[in-house]
């Protein structure tokens, strides 16, 4: 099962965990199935209309992706939290 | 004691002190993070924040102790059916009926909660307002930021919105109707200006011992209206103010004719005129302007005082209370005859509420 690597403030809502394990074959069904399992980060990482939000990256196997990639069921998908603010 | 709630561009700040006396910091929470607006609903009791995390978006907070654990909300959030996603949480005001709260946000969008502001659902009715695609934000976004209800009667709830002007509605947010007669938006060639979602609405407050009475900061002007919204009268040209431009609008809640701005230069040089930062107060519907600036800086002072910063207390004599851009926070426990200083180095203050 791929594995969702949770850096930096958003795991507060993930009951602070660094990873979870969940199912999924494309980057957007692995952050709908995170938020399934973990309803406080609905909203965070996507917005209501599921877009992935301007300043939140997601990378796999060292590059950044889109909500579209395939992910494979050993993969490792980041969520990165982007280098922006003031 | 009274508590001042402060959000911060880092945070919000609680300040803690006596009326007329000193005010220390009595908690910081959501720190690092923009804090766009927080009030306390006194009949429930919960506080709330708004909070926009720079990564994670806008998301409202909820907590019966703004010092121990806040919970977050169940939205705002639009429906798959609006396409929309909100961008940030400008105002939490609560309504008339028990439990009923309304939150306005950027893009413009009114949300209703009944159950004391844990869950919120979209008014459908203004975001279907036929014009809505021509509207058009200012520089802080298209944005809901003033929902005035009127007291003793559930149904009837004006907003103001920058720039689409002020809609009104008699059905509890059903159905809404344009009421910006009397506006005169300078900022547009003058065969434009006949557009009714064109007007760019600085801040809107409702006299709730005559609620027929509404007060207006308008981008270029102060209004008032003795009609609930249909029609505005310009009290602030030749009055005695600085300058009609300005964000910050408070009015007496015991006293109609009472209210308070303060005014900016102008829309090119948003900060306070000549280097002085003045309460204007009027005690006549706006038939005149008096400063009130005894104890506040009076010399090299160009703040800027943002729409949600200035509020009042509703006590007698009238507290009130702002904070500016510069970190500053002002305090007047005798209705703006003298200012102290409750706090100077805060990060720069976004909204003013007293809890």
């Amino acid at each position: 099962m791929p594995k969702v690597i949770l850096t930096g403030s958003i795991r507060q809502h993930a009951g602070g965990l660094g990873f979870v394990e969940v199912g999924g074959d494309t980057a957007g069904a692995i952050i709908a199935a995170l938020e399934a399992s973990h309803p406080a980060l609905r909203g965070w990482v996507v917005d209501e209309r599921g877009s992935l939000r301007r300043h939140v990256k997601l990378f796999l196997r060292g590059a950044a992706v889109t909500l579209e990639a395939p992910v494979g069921r050993d993969d490792e998908l980041h969520i990165v939290a982007a280098i922006s603010g003031g | 004691m009274t508590e001042l709630l402060i959000g911060t561009k880092k945070g919000l700040v609680v300040l803690r002190g006596q009326r007329g006396g000193t005010f220390e910091v009595g908690a910081r929470t959501f720190a690092g993070e923009v804090v766009e607006f927080a009030t306390r609903d006194p009949r429930s009791g919960l506080y709330f924040a708004s909070v926009t995390n720079g990564q994670f978006g806008p998301h409202l907070f909820y907590s019966d102790d703004p010092t121990a654990k806040w919970q977050q909300a169940e939205g705002p959030a639009f429906p798959a059916s609006a396409n929309a996603a909100v961008e940030r949480i400008w105002v939490v005001e609560p309504g008339v009926d028990r439990g009923v709260l309304w939150c306005g946000v950027a893009p413009a969008a009114l949300f209703r909660s009944e159950d004391d502001g844990r869950t919120w659902k979209l008014v459908q009715g203004l975001w279907d307002v036929p014009s809505r695609p021509q509207w058009q934000g200012g520089a802080g976004g298209l944005c809901l930021h003033s929902i005035c209800p009127w007291p003793g009667d559930p149904n009837r709830v004006a907003v103001g919105i920058s720039s689409a002007g002020v809609w009104l509605t008699e059905d509890a947010g059903k159905s809404w109707r344009s009421g910006v007669k009397g506006l005169v938006p300078r900022y547009l060639p003058e065969d434009a200006r006949q557009d009714t979602h064109t007007h760019c609405v600085h801040n809107m407050r409702r006299a709730p011992r005559e609620p027929a009475t509404l007060y207006m900061q308008f981008h270029g002007g102060v209004y008032r209206s003795d009609d609930a919204g249909e029609t505005w009268i310009d009290v602030g040209t030749d009055r005695g103010l600085p300058s009609d431009f300005g964000f910050p609008l408070a009015i007496d809640p015991h006293d109609p004719n009472r209210a308070f701005v303060i005014p900016l230069t102008a829309d090119a040089d948003r900060v306070t005129p000549n280097g002085r930062v003045c309460v204007y107060e009027t005690r006549d519907r706006g038939a005149s302007w008096r400063p009130l600036a005894d104890g506040l800086p009076q010399s090299q002072a160009y703040l800027t005082v943002l729409r949600q910063a200035f509020c009042t207390d509703g006590g007698s004599p009238l507290g009130l209370y702002f904070g500016a851009q510069s970190g500053e926070v002002f305090g007047s426990a005798d209705g703006g005859r003298t200012w102290s200083t409750l706090a100077a180095r805060l990060p720069p203050v976004v909204s003013v509420r007293c809890a």
